[in-house]
């Protein structure tokens, strides 16, 4: 079920700083006409770089806290 | 009478015991409000103007350091009341923000009607008193692992109520974790890593997998 997770991306929030594709160890993100966006989903490791170097809180990587 | 703020109000647990005239009375000074993700509804230090009972989403209470650094003081969900102190102090002003974490229905009821209500419905006064011991004991459990456990201590503990359901359990981002904490994103970043590391949880795409009870369990009474 987490298979597709991705990082959400607010682009209401987003001041267009490309610090999240500079900080993307995998260069799944790139900055588009309309912002960043995860072209490359499968490169994407969840490893929450993009969300940490936001300056604004657009970016959130969500887990789940569950049993085995 | 409005059948919806009457339907919710006695499904909610904490006015379970309430008589059929207090639930009438409360039904009549009671009104729904319905809150965006992300809304503040209150300010901390504000004036209090209402005490709130959430029917359906979550709320996040929480204060903010000078630094900007927030500690949240709890995550209530249906059934549950916020602002419901300040009532019976003087001059009484909200103590804490509270913010709608998802799509968020309360009742409010206006403080003079509330502090009517406590005055003259002995029901109603036990059922809040129920709620403020309720409040009480988590804010005492809170301080006992700010004050005695390590980050890595707080983090299992959370890790594991959360797991367990023992409060609203929903999605985490690594810094609503830290303020959850009262730390820093780096920190619980490095204490999640140390976690796996001993084999107690696994770091997965946007879950955390808890994997050895006992083991967590030892690390949150450290």
């Amino acid at each position: 079920m987490t298979a597709g997770v991705l990082p959400q991306i607010d682009l209401m929030r987003c001041i267009l700083c490309g610090r999240c594709v500079q900080a993307c160890p995998t260069q799944a993100v790139e900055m588009l006409a309309n912002g960043p966006t995860i072209v490359r989903p499968d490169a994407c490791t969840y490893c929450t770089a993009c969300e940490a170097i936001c300056p604004v809180g657009a970016i959130t990587c969500t887990f789940e806290i569950v049993w085995k | 009478m409005d059948d919806y703020l009457r339907n919710s109000l006695s499904t909610m647990p904490l006015f379970a015991g309430l008589s059929e005239a207090t639930l009438g009375r409360l039904s009549r000074v009671a009104f729904r409000r319905t809150y965006a993700p992300g809304m503040l509804i209150l300010l901390e230090g504000a004036p209090c103007e209402s005490v709130f009972f959430i029917v359906t989403g979550a709320v996040r209470v929480y204060r903010l350091s000078p630094q900007g650094r927030q500690q949240i003081l709890a995550t209530l969900g249906p059934g549950q009341g916020f602002n419901t102190a300040p009532p019976f102090l003087p001059e009484g002003r909200t103590p804490a923000s509270v913010e709608a974490i998802g799509e968020t229905t309360v009742l409010a009821i206006r403080q003079e009607d509330f502090v009517a209500l406590a005055r003259t419905c002995a029901d109603f006064s036990w059922a809040i008193l129920q709620d403020f011991a309720a409040h009480l004991l988590h804010l005492t459990d809170l301080v006992e692992d700010l004050a005695l456990r390590s980050v890595r201590g707080r983090l299992a503990r959370f890790l594991l109520e959360q797991a367990d359901g023992a409060y609203v359990t929903r999605p985490w981002t690594q810094d609503e974790i830290a303020a959850h904490l009262g730390t820093v994103r780096d920190v619980v970043g490095r204490a999640l890593r140390s976690l796996a590391d001993a084999g107690l949880l696994r770091m997965e795409r946007g879950r955390i997998v808890l994997l050895d009870r006992e083991g967590l369990e030892a690390e949150a009474g450290a």
